[in-house]
């Protein structure tokens, strides 16, 4: 073997090592805290942790469904809010976007600042006084109350998204449609919207992926009738006792739809990332 | 805009004016749930609240929260204490990302599994993350510390929770694991738009690899690098969910930053003004960012096309 | 009827001017060109003549009606697109029928017509494919057979064969002109190739910088150009001009460029002011005698050779048939016909009818 191809075959092993090492860290964590969420309390705090597969069980589970944990409901609550929160911000989000990126709205250069900007700062800012006057009409632990709440943050993304795709479609098509005889309305739904479906379900995932996940107005904003599942997950982690088995349970439960969401649509959602960084 | 309502034009008039109906539920939307929480947000830090038991009273104070918060210590040291946050995370994320990104570029990596495998951390809920590394630092069943023990690099379990920067430290580990994903794969999506006949012509002129990536791939990254940085320490800044559910602040307040601090001092201390004040000061930290973000995006504008 | 006005047409776009007061008119039936390099404001005009884009002054009647305020439906008109602009996600069916169904047409007449128009542009073999299934030739016809579809007044095409190679270029053009001895509709068609305008219009605008240098039959804008611009514009390879005064020699009036005297025809009108001459290549002669000239390139085409010559006056191109045994370097003599020869004002760059025979 020459030299050069020495090197070539030793940086390539060197390359497949760490893409190994790079998997590893990358699923590690996950795959020990799923490993983990099937043994017992006895293995799971015995030194070293007794990983014998005929240990396995599935009390953990069956316990994190005890109805006093609420992580049921908290299931229930996360899918209403995270499925009603994207559809709202689809159809909200993609007629805005549409006009930012088409329909000639002037300030839209404002606009687009104000909801880049609504990235970029932290709810807690907001949060107080829609608390206080949520606390007022009595929408605080109401879903159609987070749900609106939800549209804050998740809104502008969807708009973002899509207006980078909008503007994507050559103006020719709309004029084309426009010299055809559709009205606007019609340019939108019959042209627009049919080429739009990929990235409008990738986006419509986005949002929901963002929804589910979210902890911080949740956890303000609810008390116990929509108690969201990443609430659930923090409550097994009391101040004093921390029930680790069903912690992970309910953990790796929670996360199971979006993770397999994401995968799913892995392709939608990759796509996005390179729209967004050919965009910036 | 009335001129444009009235456009003469039928086609640009009536775009126009569906431009107008469709952007009308969002912008009210975002007035209700955005802009007017922000103004009012300003007008509480600047009074004391005081929730009595029939309903909401607020004293006005002026600028008192605001000086009582600069003066205070436990802000100034989790002022501090986000600013190395934010410092490190971005270092961290950015570095791994761009070596991650480089990883998945070559072409063992170019396989879809191992974008799959990214997704992974990016999908978990923060408080998913958060409850995974604490079961991972567990002081007595956690598997960090069965592994260090057991390489010998420590003698004793180690509380890694429970010591004031090495608990600070180790959230960071936690978020940043959680957070390279997304930059790794802004990254790779700048790296595949950097045209292959640059690679070919330093190749021709008998450039190696690192010249190469100096050279060609560095200044391609640029804005991808620059945008991954800004939104990185915008999001150093809004950790929440690890601290609630992994230290709550302990030992010692020393992980409580900015963002936890103001949540604590307006649901916890019920000090309604003053947390206001908090989060105001760390909005206005955010909002430096962003209007760098802003600046980051703007030289790449490109004109619209006529004739 | 089908019959374009324009009149004191003027485009902004902000501070940008890109058309200037254009007057035409366009007769009912009529397939007029508008040509001319990029950026001179040929396809805002079409734009605005469809009523894509709306004129900052002017007015534009289409038949006897102003129709500024009109939208580009209600103008009756129809386009085809430089990049085809066919709807992705439709089948060439679907394309062709949407205006149709947009008015909510029955299902049959729909289908009916659109047979009618696919088997008069050959696509009724593709009537179930998506566009991108398609060659470029055949998107084009698609996007041709929507505007057919339409029955308008007036057809519009903005440079629709820019993108296809050089033979589908060339057929796509007697495809339109055919299309257009059949349904005789008024025709507006941009371009910026100038052989192709000369080859299908009855009628030529040519355009630079916004405005209108002049309006005429292809054999007018050829054989008569209204300014240097056009006459160098149109004709391939370029008219060549060259700078020089008159002189009377022996009782005979001769046109002096340098050191050499070319003949000129009988003068109908009087110089006023120093004029420039311009001949094209296939009035340009080389041989035995003449002004003294170094052939520089040599370019046989088939029928033809062009033979590019420096002389005092600068470089001149001929034409000769077949193959001219001429080598770089070799000296030769060049004349130019008198027949051939065009007059412009220096200054003002405009043609002069001096010349009795090119007048």
């Amino acid at each position: 073997m020459t030299s050069y191809a020495f090197r070539r075959r030793l940086s390539r092993n060197f390359t497949r090592f760490c893409l190994a090492v790079f998997v590893c860290i990358c699923l590690g964590p996950v795959l020990w805290a799923i490993v983990t969420s099937f043994l017992p309390l006895s293995a799971m705090t015995s030194t070293p942790p007794d990983l014998n597969p005929l240990n396995a069980t599935l009390e953990n589970y069956v316990e994190v469904f005890d109805t006093s944990r609420g992580l049921l409901s908290g299931l229930i609550n996360s899918l209403i809010i995270a499925l009603f929160t994207s559809a709202i911000a689809l159809t909200l989000g993609a007629m805005a976007a549409y006009a930012l990126a088409r329909l000639n709205m002037p300030g839209s250069t404002p606009l687009l600042l104000v909801i880049l900007a609504t990235q970029m700062f932290p709810a807690i800012v907001i949060v107080i006084p829609l608390f206080l006057v949520m606390s007022r009409i009595d929408l605080i632990d109401k879903h159609i109350g987070l749900i609106v709440v939800y549209l804050s943050f998740v809104l502008p993304i969807v708009i973002w998204i899509l207006k980078g795709f909008f503007e994507g479609i050559p103006l020719e098509l709309e004029r084309a449609a426009a010299v055809d005889g559709a009205s606007p309305l019609q340019v939108f739904r019959h042209v627009i919207l049919p080429i739009s479906l990929p990235p409008l379900f990738a986006t419509g995932v986005f949002a929901f992926i963002e929804s589910w996940n979210e902890f911080f107005f949740a956890i303000i904003l609810t008390r116990i009738h929509v108690k969201t599942a990443p609430i659930a997950i923090a409550e097994f982690s009391g101040q004093y006792q921390t029930l680790y088995g069903q912690m992970l349970a309910s953990a790796v439960l929670a996360s199971l739809p979006v993770v397999v969401l994401a995968i799913i649509f892995r392709k939608f959602i990759l796509e996005g990332f390179v729209e967004g960084a050919v965009k910036a | 805009m009335i001129r444009a309502w009235n456009n003469e034009n039928q086609f640009h008039r009536r775009r126009f004016r569906l431009g107008v109906y469709f952007m009308l539920p969002t912008v009210l939307i975002l007035l209700i749930v955005l802009a007017y929480p922000i103004l009012a947000s300003l007008v509480l830090s600047s009074q004391k609240i005081i929730i009595a038991s029939d309903g909401i009273r607020g004293t006005f104070l002026g600028f008192d929260n605001y000086t009582r918060l600069l003066g205070n210590e436990l802000f100034q040291q989790a002022l501090f204490r986000s600013i190395y946050f934010t410092l490190v995370e971005v270092v961290c994320v950015v570095s791994l990302g761009l070596l991650v990104a480089l990883l998945l570029d070559t072409p063992s990596g170019r396989h879809a599994f191992f974008r799959v495998v990214l997704l992974v951390p990016w999908a978990l809920a923060p408080v998913a993350n958060a409850v995974l590394w604490k079961w991972i630092y567990n002081a007595n069943y956690g598997v960090l510390n069965w592994i260090v023990v057991g390489l010998g690099f420590v003698e004793r379990n180690v509380v890694w929770l429970g010591r004031p920067w090495l608990a600070l430290n180790m959230i960071l580990v936690a978020d940043i694991w959680k957070s390279v994903p997304f930059i790794a794969l802004l990254l790779l999506a700048g790296l595949q738009n950097i045209p292959n006949y640059l690679y070919r012509a330093a190749k021709l002129d008998g450039a190696n690899t690192w010249q190469t990536f100096v050279h060609v791939t560095l200044p391609g990254l640029k804005t991808p690098l620059v945008i991954s940085c800004v939104l990185q320490s915008i999001w150093a800044l809004k950790v929440f969910d690890l601290i609630y559910v992994l230290t709550k602040g302990s030992p010692a307040d020393s992980t409580v930053l900015l963002n936890y601090l103001a949540w604590r001092e307006t649901f916890s201390n019920l000090d309604i003004g003053y947390g206001a004040a908090i989060a105001d000061v760390l909005f206005l930290l955010m909002f430096l960012l962003a209007l760098a973000y802003i600046r980051a995006l703007r030289p790449r504008k490109r004109s619209a096309n006529r004739g | 009827m089908a019959e374009v006005t324009l009149t004191n047409v003027t485009k902004r776009f902000g501070s940008v001017l890109a058309c200037d007061d254009i007057n035409l008119h366009v007769d009912d039936g009529q397939f007029i060109s508008m040509l001319g390099p990029s950026g001179c404001g040929k396809s805002t005009l079409l734009n605005v003549i469809a009523g894509l884009e709306e004129a900052t002054s002017g007015e534009i009647k289409i038949g006897d009606r102003v129709v500024n305020n009109l939208g580009p439906f209600e103008r009756d008109v129809a386009m085809v697109f430089q990049n085809y602009a066919l709807y992705p996600h439709m089948t060439v069916a679907e394309n062709i029928g949407f205006s149709l169904r947009l008015r909510k047409r029955p299902a049959q007449e729909i289908q009916k017509r659109v047979m009618d128009v696919a088997r008069m542009l050959e696509l009724n073999q593709l009537l179930d494919r998506l566009p991108r299934e398609l060659s470029g030739g055949q998107q084009q016809r698609v996007a041709i057979g929507r505007a057919v579809i339409r029955e308008p007044s007036i057809f519009l095409f903005d440079e629709p064969f820019s993108n296809l190679d050089a033979g589908l270029r060339i057929r796509m053009r007697s495809e339109v002109k055919e299309l257009h001895q059949r349904l005789g509709v008024t025709s507006i068609f941009v371009t910026h190739d100038q052989e192709e305008a000369l080859s299908i219009s009855d009628c030529i605008a040519v355009m630079r910088a916004g405005r209108i240098e002049q309006t005429d039959t292809p054999e007018n804008v050829y054989s008569r150009p209204a300014s240097k611009y056009v006459a160098r514009f149109i004709g391939s390879p370029q008219m060549d001009i060259f700078s020089g005064e008159f002189e009377r020699q022996d009782g005979r009036l001769l046109y002096r460029i340098g050191e050499a005297l070319f003949e000129v025809p009988p003068l109908i009108n009087q110089p006023e002011a120093p004029v420039d001459i311009g001949v094209r290549p296939e009035h340009v002669l080389i041989g035995e005698k003449g002004a003294p000239a170094e052939v520089h390139i040599v370019q046989p085409i088939g029928p033809f050779t062009y033979v590019t010559a420096k002389w005092e006056g600068g470089e001149a191109t001929s034409r000769v048939t077949g193959i001219a045994h001429l080598k770089p370097k070799e000296q030769v003599y060049i004349q130019f016909d008198p027949v051939g020869l065009h007059v412009f004002d220096r200054t003002t760059e405009k043609r002069v009818n001096l010349f009795s025979l090119t007048a």
